[in-house]
């Protein structure tokens, strides 16, 4: 078990690492790596939205070098099949058999870019080998590798020809963030460095594959108080019962509550949940699950689940 | 709508009509349709669908027709008319409850109910009416807040609502001491029916008493300050008599003006008063009632009459209970008898009268022997009856009573007495009133019923009036001790809750800075409190002593490092720190960092906080101490 410090803004060694080496390429934006991490220790996905050019793929790839993890990057378009992404049974005369090769997706971080470009079929083949973790071609299974994470980005503001993601497919996804653009002090930075895609694979991995997979398991035993467990019901129930909102979060959304605050208190180095892990994750679990009333967007969404949780008292 | 918001609609909806009913004052006609509310209810209650609309709408404009009908024709009164369209109203609207918002005309209407109700009676089931309707309509409103809300199966009312009851009952009952009653109803047409067979009457004549007295109709009760007067509520005189009935002559009145509502007849040492407060029914008459000689009066109004006998009349007889208070003396030399001729008028043809009071008592020798002799004669030789015969043809009914049947009433001894003492020189005059009364002894008052109607004599002996009763006394009626409790809680009504005067609230004040509060007397210190510092040091300790508790009923749930953290919350924000209840331990710090408190305590300290509350982590002595220095440290 990690070892559980009075105060809470201790990291570990290793994940101080990574966190570092996340932060040091995409500059200003701690919150979001923090996030991202958290996800990928509490294996769930992430969905991204924003606008191109704000650093998603670097984000991305730095995360994968840096847990030395393979990397696969697929850009959507309309005119994609499943098959493109899965992989597909290829004759081979040799041995006489369909021999599978596999597609794109078998990486541990996998960065689907552009996920609303695609037909909802190969949307939803996707999202279910994300949910399952392996793939199913002509009755055979094989299993994704792990760890196994997709970041996926969506682009808010083209609508032309592209194929929103349903609520029940967003559901799949553990957080839903923006990225947004930089601070103004770290984007005067950013003009003068070059994406080094190379650099950063040469800098070598900070922590080992292995212990990710380790932590993802110790996630398990993060403890959560009675009260504390209550306090996320609350929120989760009242999302159901608000007047603004039409479509509550679902048993799968308390479920990644309570796994991403898991995650985060692990991360800060707690075996036990408090209710900030809670308060300061939930917008972002919670933000794409719920239907509002009056949609118009995510973002708004989010202000609503940040007004429940200006209303919901937290235990003491 | 839940089972509890629809029970308590159609408790209101009872309630309003059946403080209706109770009146009595509203036409038997328009209370069937209040007869549809048991079904409507019964459908609703069982969530039976709603009858269609067009059948309500039609039904409701004819009701609004029938309203102008009745106002203008039927019963010629407007509140009566709107009391009947309010029943039908709420009949009809019990089969027409869809919204969650529906209910809350079935309150307004009730309210309706409810005014119309106390403006047409004083009855005290209205008082039980009222209850109800206070703690029903606050769970009501609280219900539909929360069902407006739609927030109603989250919500922990239960707490509220005793919380808001209890505040309304202390704020009613704060208002009722402070608010004195205003005199006549909001309209100003509070009636009762009144005593229409009435055993006291301004008139008298045979024949038409004797009813009366067998009569238990309440006729007034009284609050008596003392024992000093015998209780010979004394209502009008009358001088003159026609052979068969008694009539008042003097009748030129004067008038009384009343000085801060009190009528002053004349001065009296305030401790030879004898107070009474009087709550009289109904009753036809403009008379006001006392015991002995009555020196002051306080009532309603600005103008009082005497007349020459010297009763006391209101300007009007009024028609409904009401409440005033004599201040009477027992008779005595200080108030001279004028000598007027009509107290020695004496009809025609009563010679046998006149040799028969020759007979009893022409021996003696001062008016006053001469009276006494009469009053035992009449005592030990007459039969007290209520049931006499008809008097037979050729012979006056006071000679009947005299010489033939020897059986009577007050009416005959009084008229017999006058008439001898008369024929002996003796100015006399017949009284006519009320003698008695049970005691209650559940609220200590009087009860005087019509069967207390009685007449007796006073005769001008020596310059002033004296009271004689030559009636033998009658035997004395019981009554049961249920009667008395459920009429004491009547008086008691009428007396604290209709009847609550400023007077009351003086007295009520008085006795809060009356008493003396003797301080232990050590010689050369005097030591004076003012009772009224007494008061309010008790008052703020009390309220200390609440706030105290609450604090700490506030704060004992919690274990210690619940405690300390939220003082610690209060603290920042006591500072300006923005924190409210769903703040979280770590938004607390930063706020704390914000206000430029030890960063690194602060930390150490919700650090603390948190691994003991959240972590589950045993508060050892060490971490106690160190968690207390953290917190006492800022």
């Amino acid at each position: 078990m990690h070892h559980v410090k009075a105060t809470n803004e201790v990291l570990s060694n290793s994940l101080k690492a990574l966190e570092d080496r996340v932060n040091s390429v995409i500059k200003g934006k701690a919150k979001v790596t923090r996030l991202a991490i958290c996800t990928l220790l509490a294996r769930g996905h992430l969905l991204i939205e924003d606008v191109p050019g704000v650093g998603k793929t670097t984000l991305a790839f730095t995360l994968a070098k840096a847990i030395n993890c393979s990397f696969q990057r697929i850009q959507f378009t309309s005119d994609m099949l499943p098959s493109d992404i899965i992989g597909v049974s290829i004759y081979n005369p040799e041995s006489r058999e369909f021999e599978f090769k596999q597609g794109p997706l078998f990486a541990n971080i996998v960065l689907a870019d552009e996920i609303n470009r695609t037909t909802p079929k190969t949307q939803s083949a996707l999202l279910e080998a994300m949910n399952e973790r392996r793939v199913s071609v002509e009755r055979k299974t094989y299993t994704l590798p792990e760890p196994f994470m997709v970041i996926a980005t969506q682009n808010p503001l083209e609508y032309h020809g592209t194929f929103p993601l349903p609520e029940s497919q967003l559901d799949r996804f553990m957080l839903h963030l923006k990225l947004g653009y930089p601070a103004l002090e770290y984007e005067k930075e950013v003009l003068f460095e070059r994406a080094d895609f190379e650099a950063i694979e040469k800098a070598g991995p900070v922590i080992e594959t292995s212990e990710i997979l380790k932590m993802q398991k110790e996630i398990d035993n993060v403890r959560i108080e009675q009260s504390v467990l209550d306090y996320l019901m609350t929120i989760i129930t009242e999302t159901r019962n608000n007047e603004k909102i039409r479509l509550g979060a679902s048993t799968r959304g308390a479920q990644f509550l309570l796994k991403i605050a898991q995650a985060s208190a692990y991360y800060e180095g707690r075996d036990y949940i408090t209710p900030e892990d809670i308060k300061e994750t939930a917008p972002y679990v919670l933000g794409h699950r719920i239907i509002l009333r009056r949609q118009t967007s995510i973002s708004d969404a989010v202000k609503v689940i940040e007004e429940i949780l200006e209303k919901t008292p937290v235990p003491v | 709508m839940p089972k509890l918001y629809k029970s308590i609609t159609a408790l209101l909806a009872f309630t309003g009509c059946i403080s209706l009913v109770i009146t009595g004052e509203l036409n038997p006609v328009f209370l069937l349709p209040g007869i549809a509310l048991i079904p409507g209810y019964w459908r609703f209650l069982k969530g039976r669908p709603p009858l269609p609309r067009w059948l309500i709408g039609s039904l409701s404009l004819v009701e609004v027709v029938i309203v102008f009908f009745d106002a203008f024709i039927v019963s010629g009164d407007f509140l009566i008319a709107i009391a009947h369209m309010t029943i039908v109203f709420q009949a009809l609207k019990s089969f027409d409850l869809r919204e969650p918002w529906d209910p809350l005309q079935v309150f307004f209407m009730s309210l309706l109910q409810l005014i119309i109700t106390s403006e047409l009676t004083l009855s005290i089931a209205v008082g039980g009416i009222f209850i109800v309707f206070l703690f029903a309509m606050i769970v009501a409103i609280v219900l539909s807040h929360f069902i407006k809300e739609g927030t109603l199966h989250k919500v922990e009312f239960k707490k509220p609502l005793v919380f808001i009851s209890l505040f309304a009952f202390i704020a009613t009952s704060v208002f009722f001491v402070s608010i004195p009653r205003a005199k006549g109803g909001l309209w100003g047409r509070r009636t009762e029916k009144g005593i229409t067979f009435v055993g006291f009457s301004e008139k008298v004549d045979f024949g038409s008493f004797g009813n009366a007295l067998i009569d238990s109709t309440i006729a007034m009760r009284a609050e008596v300050s003392d024992k000093r007067l015998p209780l010979y509520w004394k209502g009008i005189t009358l001088d003159y008599f026609d052979g068969f009935s008694w009539k008042n002559t003097l009748r030129k009145k004067k008038r009384i003006f009343s000085k801060a509502g009190k009528f002053t007849i004349r001065y009296a040492k305030p401790e030879k008063l004898t107070i009474q407060k009087i709550f009289i029914e109904p009753m036809d008459t403009a008379v006001l009632f006392g015991l002995g000689e009555i020196v002051a009066i306080e009532s309603i109004g600005r103008v009082l009459y005497m007349d020459e006998a010297g009763i006391l009349l209101l300007p009007a007889k009024i028609n409904r209970r009401f409440s005033y208070t004599v201040y009477s003396i027992p008779y005595s030399r200080a108030s001279p008898v004028e000598s007027k001729p009509e107290y020695l008028q004496i009809p025609d043809g009563i010679e046998k009268i006149a040799a028969l009071a020759q007979q009893v008592a022409g021996k003696a020798d001062t008016a006053l022997a001469k009276a006494k002799l009469i009053e035992a004669f009449l005592r030990t030789n007459y039969k007290y009856s209520l049931t006499t015969k008809p008097t037979p043809e050729g012979i006056t009914p006071i000679e009947d009573f005299l010489f033939n049947s020897k059986e009577g009433f007050c009416e005959h001894y009084a008229t017999a007495m006058v008439l001898m003492l008369r024929s002996l020189g003796i100015p006399a005059r017949i009284v006519t009133g009320f003698l008695g009364g049970e005691e209650n002894s559940y609220a200590d008052y009087i009860i005087v019923r019509q069967s207390n109607a009685h007449s007796w004599v006073e005769a001008a002996i020596d310059g002033t009036w004296r009271r004689f009763d030559p009636t033998p006394a009658g035997p004395p009626k019981m009554a049961s001790l249920l009667f008395l409790y459920l009429d004491a809680m009547k008086m008691n009504w009428y007396r604290y809750i209709i009847g609550f005067s400023s007077r009351d609230q003086i007295m009520l004040l008085r006795s809060l800075t009356m008493p003396v509060f003797k301080m232990p007397e050590i010689p050369g210190i005097k030591i004076t409190v003012r009772p009224v510092f007494i008061v309010i040091a008790i008052a703020a300790f009390t309220t200390l002593t609440v706030v105290f508790i609450l604090k700490i009923s506030r704060l004992k749930r919690y274990p210690p490092e619940t405690k300390l953290y939220l003082k610690f919350k209060d603290r920042v924000r006591k500072k300006g720190g923005k924190v409210s209840p769903s703040s979280t331990p770590s938004e607390v710090m930063h706020e704390a960092y914000r206000l430029k408190m030890n960063p690194d305590a602060v930390s150490e300290f919700i650090g603390i906080y948190k691994e003991i509350r959240f972590g589950g982590r045993k508060m050892d002595s060490r971490i106690k101490d160190k968690y207390k220095s953290l917190f006492s440290g800022r």
